[in-house]
C-alpha cells in the first residue's frame, strides 16, 4: 500500500483555502493553517465560527467547496472517512457519544477489530488462529485499560458511565488507534472546570505516548493557551489569527474576534500561562482518579 | 416492456378498491405521525364495526342510519381504548410497540366474536343504504361499489377540513413536529394523542364497512398481509406524514394492481412487476423522508436491544453456565419420553427457535426491523424439496445457508439507503413475492435465453419429501428427527454466543447505536450491515431445510408471511438481542399453545392480551425473567454459603486474589469450590 498510510509518526496537515457553504452562509471561508509534525494546535473561536466545520471537513464527513486538506502533502480529496481513518485520522466527537449498548471493553476491542478485522468463519468455528487474533486484541485492550484505570469500568455499558469517564474511554480508544493527526473536538465539553484542569496533563500524556499530531477544537482557552504550541483564532468562518500562543495572545484582531469580548477570558489565560509549572503539578494527583 | 391496456371500468374499479387503501393509509400516517406507533390493528379496529353494523340491522332490525352511527362510534370508542392501554409504550422502542399492535389486532379480532358483536349468520352480508348500480363496459357495479365512491371522498375530504382547521388538527400537527415542544407551549398532548386514535378508528370503520359488502365472510382478517404492504407503501409514499400524498398514493396503488390483474395473466408475474414498481417507488420517495427533519428517529427504531450488563460475579457466571448445561441436557433427553405428536412439536419449537435467532442477529443486533423472516426460511424450503433426494444432509445445510444468506443480502441491499420502516415494507413485500409468486411457480423460463429455471415448489398445492439420513442414520422417526433438531438447535445457539462473545456482534450493535461513529472509527458500515443480514439469512435458510424435512409435506400455504410477525413476536417476548430468549420466546409462541391448546389460562397467556401483557410489564422480555431469576438464585446461594462460612470459616483460597472482583461486597472470599458442594 503506498500513499501516507504507509508511513508512521506523526503527520504534517495543511489546510489551504478551505471553503464551504450551508445554504447560502459560508460556514468556513477561505481558512488556511499547517500543523507541523508532533504539533498540538488549538482552533479557538465563538460558536458558529467554523471550528467544528473546518475539523468535520479534515475528518470528511463534510466536503469542502473549495480549497486543499493534504496529510504529508498528499491532497485527501478522494478519500472517504473510513479511509481517512486507515491513513491515521482519528476524531473524537463532541458529544462523546460512542456506543451507548456496548462495553467499554466492547468498545477498545472494536478499536482493535479496525486494524484487524473479525474472521467471520474462522471465529465462528473457533479456529486456533481466530483465538490467537482475538487474544492479542484483549491484551493489547487489556493493557489500555489498565493504563487509563479503567478496570471498574470493563463491563458497564457506555450509557451508564458519566461524560468524563466517557472522555477517558474515548481517549483510550484513540491510543489504540494508533493516529498520526488526531482532531478533538472539545474533549472537555460537558465536564466541571476541575476535572478539565485534570485533561491538561491526560492529553499531554496522551500526545506523547500517541506520538501524534493534534488539532484540537476548545472553547476553554486557559487550556488551550496552557496546551498548544501554535493557535488559530476563528471568527465567522475566517482566520482571524494564527501563531505560537504568545503572538496569538498579542494580537489585537485576535482579542476583538474572540478573547476581547470581555477581559476575563484574557485574565483567566493569564495565570496558567504565567506558571505551566505549577498546573502540571496538580495534574498527577487528579488524573489518577 | 408490455404494452398496458386500460378500459374505463379497470380504471374505475381500481379507483374503488385504491381508496379503501387510501382510507387505511390515512389511518397508519395519522397515529404514526402523532405517535411514531406503526399500527398493525388499524385495519382490525373497522373490522369490529362492520360486523356490529350486521348485527345491529340483521338481528336487532335497527334503522340503516342508526346502526351506521353506533358501529362506527363503536369503533372510536375502541379506537380510544386501545390508545388508553397502548399509551404507556409509546416512549418505548418502536419494534417493541408494533409487536404490541400486531397483539392488539389479534385481541380484537377476538372481540368480533364476543355474543353482543357478532351477528347470529355470520355469512350476512354487510347492509348498503340504497340500491344503486352502474354498467361500464362489461362490468356492473354493485351498490356497495356505488357507496364507497361517494362516501370515501367525503370522509377524506372532512378528516383533511378536521386536521387543518379543528383546534385538535392544529394540536396533533404540532405533536407531529415535536412533542416536547408542543407540550411546554400549552398542547394537552395526552388527550390529542387519545383524539387522534379515535378519529383513526372511526376512519377504520369507514375502511371496513366501504369494503366489506364485497366479503363473504364478515369474521375476516383484515389486515391480511397484501392490504398491510399497500396501504404501508401507500403511508410511505406519503412518507409518513402527508395525509393528502398518502391517500392519493393510495389510489394509485389500487388502479395499478388492478391494472397488472387485467393486463398481465401470471399471478406471479402480476406480483414481481408490484414488487418492483414498489421497490423503485420506495427509493425514489426515501429522499422526502430523509430530508425530513425527523430523520433522527430512525434510530429509535433501532433500539431496545435487552438491558443487560456482563457480569463479572464468578458465582453468577457459574449458575447461569451450569443452568444451560442442565437444560440441553433436559431437552436431549425428553425425546425419549414423549410421544410422536409432542416429538413432532418438539422439532418444531427447536425450528423455530432458530428461526427466531437468526432474527435476533438481524433485529436485535443490526437494528434491522425485518417483516419478511419467514420469506427466507421458505427459501431454505425450496431447496430441500430440490435438492432433499440427491444432496447429503450436512452439505445441504451449508448450501441452502449460502443460497439463503445470498438473498438475504440482496433483499437487504435497500436498507443500506433506507431507514428502518422502509425495511420493514421491502421486506414484508419480499415474504408475500416469495409465496405468491415465487413458491407458486415450479420452473419459470428465463427471458432472452430460453432456459427454464426451478426455484418454485415442484407441486405448489401438496409437496412431499421424504426425510433424509444423517451419517447413515435415518431419521425418519420423529424422536431422530427431534434430536436432529435440537442439535441443529444447540449449534445455532453455540455459533450466536460465540458471535456476541467473541466480536463479530461488537461491530453489528456499534453500526446500529452510533452509525457515523463508527463510519469515523473506521468500520465498514456497509459491508457491517450486510454481514447481519448474511448471517441472519444463513440461519434462516439451514432453519427452512429441517422445517421442511420436519413437516414432509406443505404447500405455498405452509409459507404464509403472517408467520414473521409471529416469529418478530417471538423475538420481542423472548427479549430483543437476547439469546435465551429467542429460544424462550419460540417455546412461549410455539410450543405451548399446541400443547395445552385447550387450557384457557395457556390460551390467554399466549394470545394478544397475553401479548400485551407482556410487552408492558415485562419489556425485557423473558429473557430478562430469566436473567433476574439467576441473580436471585445467585444471592441465595451466596446466602447460604455465607452462613455456613461464618459458622465454619474457610481459609482465603490461593487463587482468590486473580478472581475478578464480584459485583457483591463480601463474595471474593467465596470460591467456586464451594458453590459445587
Amino acid at each position: 500500500m503506498s500513499g501516507p498510510g504507509s508511513r508512521s509518526g506523526p503527520a504534517r496537515l495543511t489546510v489551504e483555502n478551505l471553503g464551504v457553504t450551508f445554504g447560502g452562509v459560508r460556514a468556513v471561508d477561505n481558512v488556511s493553517f499547517t500543523a507541523e509534525p508532533g504539533a498540538i494546535v488549538g482552533l479557538i473561536g465563538a460558536n458558529g465560527s467554523g471550528k467544528t466545520t473546518t475539523l468535520d471537513m479534515v475528518s470528511g464527513l463534510v466536503a469542502p467547496r473549495q480549497g486543499t486538506v493534504r496529510l504529508d502533502g498528499t491532497d485527501l480529496v478522494d478519500y472517504l472517512p473510513e479511509e481517512r481513518e486507515r491513513i491515521g485520522i482519528v476524531r473524537s466527537f463532541q458529544d462523546c457519544r460512542l456506543f451507548p449498548e456496548l462495553s467499554v471493553l466492547d468498545i477498545l476491542m472494536l478499536c482493535e477489530d479496525v486494524k484487524r478485522e473479525v474472521a467471520v468463519v474462522s471465529t465462528t468455528l473457533q479456529l486456533p488462529w481466530a483465538r490467537r487474533a482475538e487474544s492479542r486484541k484483549r491484551a493489547a485492550v487489556d493493557e489500555v485499560i489498565g493504563a487509563f484505570g479503567l478496570e471498574r469500568f470493563r463491563h458497564h455499558r457506555t450509557a451508564e458511565l458519566s461524560t468524563g469517564t466517557r472522555r477517558v474511554v474515548d481517549l483510550a480508544s484513540i491510543i489504540l488507534a494508533a493516529p498520526r493527526l488526531l482532531l478533538l473536538d472539545e474533549p472537555t465539553a460537558g465536564i466541571a472546570q476541575r476535572e478539565a484542569e485534570a485533561f491538561i496533563p491526560l492529553l499531554r500524556r496522551l500526545h506523547e505516548v500517541a506520538d501524534t499530531t493534534i488539532v484540537l477544537v476548545e472553547h476553554d482557552v486557559p487550556l488551550v493557551f496552557e496546551l498548544c504550541s501554535s493557535v488559530v483564532v476563528m471568527e465567522l468562518g475566517r482566520v482571524v489569527a494564527d501563531g505560537p500562543p504568545d503572538v496569538v495572545r498579542a494580537d489585537p484582531r485576535a482579542l476583538a474576534a474572540y478573547l476581547g469580548a470581555s477581559d476575563e477570558a484574557i485574565f483567566a489565560s493569564g495565570p496558567t500561562a504565567a506558571g505551566p509549572k505549577g498546573v502540571s503539578a496538580t495534574g498527577p494527583d487528579v488524573d489518577g482518579e | 416492456m408490455l404494452a398496458l391496456s386500460a378500459p374505463n371500468f379497470v380504471l374505475v374499479q381500481g379507483v374503488i378498491i385504491g381508496l379503501g387503501y387510501g382510507l387505511l393509509a390515512v389511518g397508519l400516517v395519522l397515529i404514526y405521525r402523532t405517535n411514531r406507533v406503526l399500527n398493525f390493528a388499524q385495519g382490525q379496529v373497522g373490522v369490529i364495526a362492520a360486523v356490529f353494523l350486521v348485527k345491529l340491522t340483521a338481528d336487532f332490525k335497527f334503522e340503516y342510519w342508526f346502526a351506521l352511527v353506533l358501529s362506527i362510534g363503536l369503533a372510536a370508542a375502541v379506537g380510544a381504548l386501545s390508545e388508553l392501554v397502548l399509551r404507556r409504550l409509546f416512549n418505548r422502542p418502536r419494534v417493541l410497540v408494533m409487536v404490541a399492535t400486531i397483539g392488539l389486532s389479534q385481541v380484537l379480532l377476538a372481540l368480533t366474536a364476543l355474543p353482543f358483536i357478532r351477528p347470529h349468520n355470520l355469512y350476512k352480508p354487510v347492509p348498503v343504504p340504497f340500491d344503486l348500480s352502474f354498467t361500464l363496459g362489461t362490468t356492473i357495479f354493485s351498490p356497495g361499489e356505488v357507496l364507497t365512491l361517494i362516501v370515501a371522498p367525503i370522509v377524506a375530504v372532512t378528516l383533511a377540513l378536521a386536521v387543518r382547521s379543528t383546534s385538535w388538527g392544529l394540536n396533533m400537527r404540532a405533536m407531529s413536529e415535536n412533542a416536547d415542544s408542543a407540550r411546554l407551549s400549552g398542547v394537552w398532548i395526552r388527550r390529542t394523542s387519545t383524539l387522534t386514535w379515535t378519529v383513526a378508528g372511526a376512519l377504520s370503520a369507514f375502511t371496513a364497512i366501504l369494503n366489506a359488502p364485497g366479503q363473504t365472510s364478515a369474521l375476516t382478517e383484515v389486515l391480511s398481509p397484501d392490504l398491510l404492504l399497500f396501504a404501508l407503501t401507500a403511508a410511505l409514499v406519503g412518507a409518513m406524514i402527508n395525509l393528502t400524498v398518502a391517500f392519493v398514493a393510495g389510489i394509485g396503488v389500487g388502479v395499478l394492481y388492478e391494472l397488472l390483474q387485467w393486463n398481465i395473466s401470471s399471478t406471479a408475474n402480476q406480483q414481481l412487476v408490484l414488487f418492483i414498481v414498489l421497490l423503485v417507488v420506495l427509493l425514489v420517495r426515501v429522499r422526502a423522508l430523509r430530508k425530513d427533519s425527523r430523520s433522527a428517529e430512525r434510530s429509535t427504531w433501532q433500539h431496545g436491544a435487552v438491558r443487560v450488563r456482563a457480569t463479572v460475579d464468578a458465582l453468577r457466571n457459574r449458575i447461569s453456565v451450569s443452568g444451560m448445561w442442565a437444560a440441553a441436557c433436559g431437552a436431549a433427553i425428553l425425546p425419549l419420553l414423549l410421544n410422536v405428536g409432542n416429538n413432532y412439536l418438539f422439532s418444531q419449537v427447536c425450528i423455530y427457535a432458530v428461526i427466531a435467532l437468526s432474527l435476533t442477529i438481524l433485529t436485535g443486533w443490526a437494528g434491522q426491523v425485518s417483516l419478511g423472516q419467514f420469506g427466507l426460511v421458505a427459501v431454505g424450503a425450496v431447496m430441500a424439496a430440490h435438492l432433499g433426494a440427491s444432496v447429503p444432509l450436512p452439505l445441504l445445510l451449508l448450501f441452502a445457508g449460502a443460497v439463503t444468506a445470498l438473498v438475504a443480502i440482496i433483499v437487504g441491499l435497500p436498507a443500506l439507503r433506507l431507514p428502518g420502516l422502509f425495511l420493514a415494507v421491502t421486506t414484508l413485500a419480499f415474504a408475500i413475492f416469495m409465496q405468491e409468486a415465487v413458491l407458486a411457480t415450479p420452473c419459470w423460463t428465463v427471458p432472452g435465453i430460453h432456459k427454464t429455471l426451478c426455484t418454485g415448489l415442484p407441486n405448489p398445492a401438496s409437496t412431499l419429501i421424504g426425510r433424509p439420513s444423517l451419517f447413515g442414520l435415518g431419521l425418519h422417526s420423529e424422536r431422530a428427527f427431534a434430536w436432529f433438531s435440537l442439535g441443529i438447535l444447540l449449534l445455532s445457539i453455540l455459533a450466536v454466543r460465540t458471535w456476541r462473545d467473541k466480536g463479530v456482534a461488537r461491530r453489528l450493535i456499534a453500526v446500529r447505536d452510533n452509525e457515523l461513529g463508527a463510519a469515523a472509527m473506521g468500520i465498514p458500515v456497509l459491508r457491517t450491515k450486510l454481514l447481519a443480514f448474511g448471517l441472519s439469512g444463513f440461519m434462516a435458510g439451514y432453519a427452512g431445510v429441517c422445517l421442511a424435512f420436519a413437516t414432509e409435506r406443505f404447500s405455498t400455504a405452509t409459507f404464509d408471511p403472517t408467520i414473521s410477525f409471529i416469529i418478530i413476536s417471538m423475538v420481542v417476548i423472548g427479549g430483543l438481542g437476547s439469546v435465551a430468549g429467542a429460544v424462550l420466546g419460540a417455546l412461549y409462541l410455539e410450543g405451548l399453545p399446541a400443547l395445552f391448546g385447550a387450557n384457557p389460562t395457556i390460551q390467554f397467556l399466549t394470545s394478544g392480551l397475553g401479548l400485551i401483557a407482556f410487552i408492558l410489564y415485562l419489556p425485557g422480555g423473558l429473557g430478562e425473567l430469566l436473567h433476574r431469576s439467576a441473580d436471585a438464585l445467585t444471592l441465595g446461594v451466596r446466602y447460604v454459603q455465607e452462613r455456613w462460612t461464618t459458622h465454619g470459616p474457610l481459609g482465603s483460597p490461593p487463587g482468590a486474589a486473580t478472581t475478578p472482583v464480584p459485583a457483591v461486597p463480601g463474595a471474593e472470599t467465596l470460591t467456586p469450590e464451594v458453590v459445587e458442594s
